[in-house]
C-alpha cells in the first residue's frame, strides 16, 4: 500500500478513521490498484463520493480533485460535471448501498440509461451502519439490525428473485461486476474493465461491517469468518452450496422448486436468502455497444450548430 | 438593438445566452417550461447543452456539476421543482458553487393552480435549504424586460459571490408578453456589462478562505488544482472536518460575504417618496405594477401615498422601512402574508396587508384601501384584518 499511497493518495486522510476490521480499505486499495494498472495518475481522474461510510471514508483521499455530493445525488452531479469535464478525464464515485440503491437509485438508473461515462464503486455493508447499524436495501431478509429488531420482514436487492444488478443492467449499464472485497486480482480485473468501459460502469463489492452487521447481525465481528458467512449467505440453498441456477440471477425458487415462504419473527440471526447465489467477477459486459452520453451530446450540439450554420 | 415581442421565458433565455451559458437543465415545470423548450431550441445553436434531469433534484444537481466543472450553469422552475432543489441549492451554497436559478412562481400550497400567480417562495428563497448558516441573494422581476437584466445581473452575482442566485419571478412575468430589447452590437452588449469575464478556476490550496472577500474564484474540478468540494464542513483546502472552530470560521464566511458586500445586491425603486408620505406601499414582482398605477392615480386624486417595490428580496433591505412616522401597506399575491412580516419587522410598527391569490389586485381595490387607510379607518378583512390590521377578502 506504501506505494500506492505515495503515488494516489493524501497524507491528510490515511489512515481513515474506519473502524479496525472494515472492509473499505480492501476495496479502496482494489480501485488504486486498477488506477495503477491503467496507468491513470492524479490528474486523470475527478473522484466523488457518496454519504456513508463508503463516501466518507474516501472523501478527497484521492491526490487530484475530489468532491462529496449530498445523498445519493452524486450520480447526477457527475452526470453534470461529465459535460463539463469532456472527454479524457475518468469519473470514480465510491458510495455506499443506500446511497447507491436506496436514495440514490433513480439518478443511479438514469445515469446507467444515459450511459453516462463513469465508474462507480458500491462498497456495500448491507446495511446503514455509519448510523449504527439498521436494515438498507441490500440487507438479507430476515436479519435483525437495530431498526429490524425481530428480523427484517421486507426483501433486499440481494434475494427473493431480485438483483439490483439487474435492475441496472436493465436500464442500461454498459458495464457490471460483482465482488466480495477479499477478491483479489479478480475484483482489480473487474474494475480495470469498469475503467475502461466509455460508459456506465458499476462495480459491487460486499464487504464486511465488524461493528454493526458483523456484530449485532451475525453475532461475528471476525473478518474473515464475517466474509465466510456471506458465501454462505449468498451461496443460495442454504450453507455455502451453489443452487442449481448458475446464472447469477436470483429465482422465483430455491433450488428444490419451493417457494420462498420469508423469514419467521424472532427466528433469529440471518440464515441467508434460498433464492439468491452470488456470482462473483463481470456480470453484464456490454462495454461499447451503447453511445456514451456526454460524448453524443457534444457531437450531436456540434451537428445541430454547424447544421444551422449551412 | 433587436426588438423582440415575446414572454419573460424568451427573455430570460436570451439573457442567460448572451451571458456565455454553457449548460441548462431542466425539469418541464408550468409556467416555466417555455424556459426549458426555448433553451433546448437555442441553447445548442449557442455552443451550449441543453440536458432535461430525471426531476428537479437531478436538474440542478446536474447544472452544479457542470458549475464545477468550469461551465456556466443555470436552471428553471416553479414552487413545486423549487421545493425539491433544496438538497442541492444548499450544496451548491456550502461548497460556494455559482449557478443561476429562476422561480416562476405560481399560486399554491402543493401543485396550486400551474397558470395562476402567486408569491408563495418569499421565505423560501430566503431559506431554500436546510441547516442555517448562509445568506441568500435573490433578485424580483416585475416584467419581461427587467428579466433580461435580472439574468444577467444573476449571472454576474453568482460569480462574484460564489453562490446560488435566485430569480424570484412569478407566472404573469414568465408568461406575460411585452416588448424587450436584445444588445446586439458590442456597445450595447457593453452597456450591459457584457460578455461576461470567463469563469475562473481558484488555483488552492486554500479553496475556502478566512475572510468575507468576493471575487475569490470558485473551486473548478478537472484543472488540476487538486481541487475539493463538499457538503461538509470544509477546511481552507476543502477537507471535511468536524472541528466546530472551522465550522464557525465556514459560516461567518458564508453569512459576511453576502452581508459584507450587500451594496453590490440591494435594489429597490421609489415612487412618489419625495414628499415623505404617511402610507406607503410595498410590493415586489408583477403586483408592483397596479402598485404603481394606483399611487399614481392617488397622487392625481391629490392622496399623500408612495410605493417602494423591492428588486432585491434577500438579503432583505431594513433600511427602505425604517423612515419614522411611516405606515406600510404591502400588497402580495398570497393570503398567508409574507413580505408584511418582513417589513413590520423592520419598520417596527405592525404593516397593513393587502394578499390576493391567483390574481393581481385591482388599481380600484387599492386605492379604496389607501382611501379607508388615510381617512384613519381599518380596511375591511378577515383573518389578517383582525391579525394585522389588514385586508383579506
Amino acid at each position: 500500500m506504501d506505494r500506492l499511497f505515495h503515488k494516489f493518495l493524501r497524507a491528510r486522510k490515511i489512515p481513515s478513521t474506519a473502524c479496525s476490521g472494515c472492509g473499505l480499505g480492501q476495496v479502496h486499495k482494489r480501485v488504486l490498484l486498477a488506477l495503477e494498472r491503467l496507468d491513470l495518475g492524479p490528474d486523470d481522474v475527478v473522484w466523488g463520493t457518496g454519504i456513508g461510510c463508503a463516501g466518507r471514508q474516501t472523501f478527497n483521499t484521492w491526490r487530484g480533485d475530489n468532491f462529496a455530493g449530498t445523498h445519493g445525488r452524486v450520480y447526477a452531479i457527475a452526470a453534470g460535471l461529465r459535460v463539463a469535464l469532456g472527454p479524457g478525464k475518468k469519473i470514480v464515485l465510491t458510495a455506499g448501498d443506500g446511497d447507491a440503491f436506496g436514495i440514490g437509485l433513480k439518478h443511479l438508473l438514469n445515469c446507467a440509461r444515459r450511459n453516462v461515462d463513469m465508474t462507480v464503486v458500491v462498497a456495500d455493508n448491507l446495511g446503514y451502519q455509519s448510523t449504527g447499524g439498521q436494515f438498507g436495501i441490500t440487507t438479507p431478509r430476515g436479519s435483525v439490525t437495530d431498526s429490524s429488531p425481530y428480523g427484517l420482514n421486507e426483501p433486499g436487492w440481494l434475494g427473493g428473485g431480485l438483483d439490483v444488478l439487474e435492475i441496472l443492467k436493465a436500464a442500461g449499464a454498459t458495464y457490471l461486476a460483482r465482488h466480495l472485497s477479499l477478491d483479489g486480482a479478480s475484483s482489480v480485473e473487474s474494475l480495470v474493465m469498469a475503467l475502461e468501459n466509455p460508459g456506465f460502469s458499476l462495480v459491487h463489492f460486499i464487504y464486511p461491517c465488524v461493528t454493526h452487521f458483523g456484530a449485532v447481525t451475525l453475532g461475528e465481528r471476525d473478518k474473515g469468518k464475517i466474509l465466510g458467512s456471506f458465501r454462505a449467505m449468498f451461496a443460495g440453498g442454504g450453507k455455502g452450496g451453489p443452487t442449481d441456477r448458475d446464472d447469477g440471477r436470483g429465482g422465483e425458487t430455491d433450488g428444490g422448486g419451493r417457494k420462498d415462504p420469508g423469514p419467521q419473527a424472532g427466528s433469529g440471526p440471518v440464515s441467508g436468502d434460498p433464492a439468491f447465489r452470488l456470482k462473483r467477477g463481470t456480470y453484464h459486459d456490454g462495454r461499447g455497444l451503447r453511445p456514451e452520453f456526454a460524448a453524443s451530446l457534444i457531437a450531436w450540439t456540434k451537428n445541430v450548430r454547424e447544421g444551422a450554420g449551412r | 438593438m433587436l426588438r423582440l415581442f415575446d414572454t419573460g421565458n424568451r427573455s430570460v433565455t436570451e439573457a442567460a445566452i448572451l451571458c456565455g451559458l454553457n449548460f441548462y437543465s431542466g425539469y418541464p415545470i408550468t409556467p416555466a417550461t417555455e424556459i426549458a423548450e426555448n433553451m433546448s431550441r437555442r441553447l445548442p445553436l449557442a455552443g451550449g447543452y441543453y440536458v432535461q434531469g430525471e426531476d428537479e433534484t437531478a436538474a440542478l444537481h446536474m447544472a452544479v456539476g457542470a458549475s464545477l466543472g468550469g461551465m456556466r450553469a443555470m436552471t428553471s422552475t416553479s414552487g413545486p421543482g423549487y421545493v425539491l432543489y433544496a438538497d442541492p441549492y444548499g450544496w451548491a451554497i456550502g461548497g460556494e458553487i455559482p449557478v443561476v436559478i429562476l422561480n416562476a412562481q405560481r399560486v399554491g400550497p402543493v401543485s396550486g393552480i400551474t397558470g395562476a400567480p402567486g408569491q408563495g417562495e418569499f421565505y423560501l428563497s430566503r431559506y431554500p435549504t436546510h441547516g442555517g448558516n448562509f445568506e441568500t441573494i435573490v433578485l424580483a422581476p416585475e416584467g419581461v424586460r427587467e428579466a433580461f437584466a435580472m439574468t444577467v445581473e444573476a449571472f454576474r452575482l453568482s460569480e462574484r459571490f460564489r453562490t446560488p442566485v435566485t430569480i424570484l419571478a412569478d407566472q404573469l412575468v414568465t408568461d406575460g408578453w411585452e416588448a424587450f430589447e436584445v444588445p446586439e452590437t458590442r456597445e450595447e452588449l457593453e452597456s450591459l456589462g457584457l460578455p461576461l469575464p470567463d469563469r475562473a478556476s481558484h488555483p488552492g490550496p486554500d479553496f475556502y478562505p478566512d475572510n468575507t472577500l468576493i471575487d475569490v474564484p470558485p473551486v473548478v474540478l478537472g484543472r488540476g488544482t487538486g481541487g475539493a468540494c463538499s457538503d461538509w464542513t470544509p477546511t481552507r483546502e476543502g477537507y471535511d472536518t468536524e472541528e466546530i472552530g472551522e465550522q464557525m470560521r465556514h459560516a461567518r464566511r458564508l453569512v459576511g460575504k453576502v452581508l459584507d458586500n450587500r451594496g453590490l445586491i440591494d435594489r429597490s425603486e421609489s415612487v412618489c417618496l419625495d414628499d415623505d408620505p404617511r402610507l406607503v406601499l410595498v410590493s415586489y414582482g408583477s403586483p408592483s405594477r397596479t402598485v404603481r398605477r394606483a399611487v399614481r392615480e392617488a397622487r392625481a386624486r391629490g392622496l399623500k401615498v408612495g410605493a417602494v417595490r423591492l428588486r432585491s428580496l434577500w438579503p432583505f433591505q431594513d433600511k427602505l422601512f425604517q423612515a419614522p412616522g411611516r405606515d406600510h401597506l404591502v400588497v402580495e399575491l398570497n393570503c398567508d402574508g409574507q413580505l408584511v412580516r418582513e417589513v413590520s419587522r423592520a419598520s417596527g410598527r405592525e404593516a397593513r396587508f393587502l394578499g390576493r391569490c391567483g390574481e393581481l389586485p385591482k388599481v380600484s381595490e387599492l386605492l379604496e384601501a389607501v382611501t379607508l387607510l388615510l381617512d384613519g379607518k381599518k380596511i375591511d378583512g378577515g383573518y389578517w384584518a383582525e391579525k394585522h390590521g389588514g385586508v383579506f377578502r
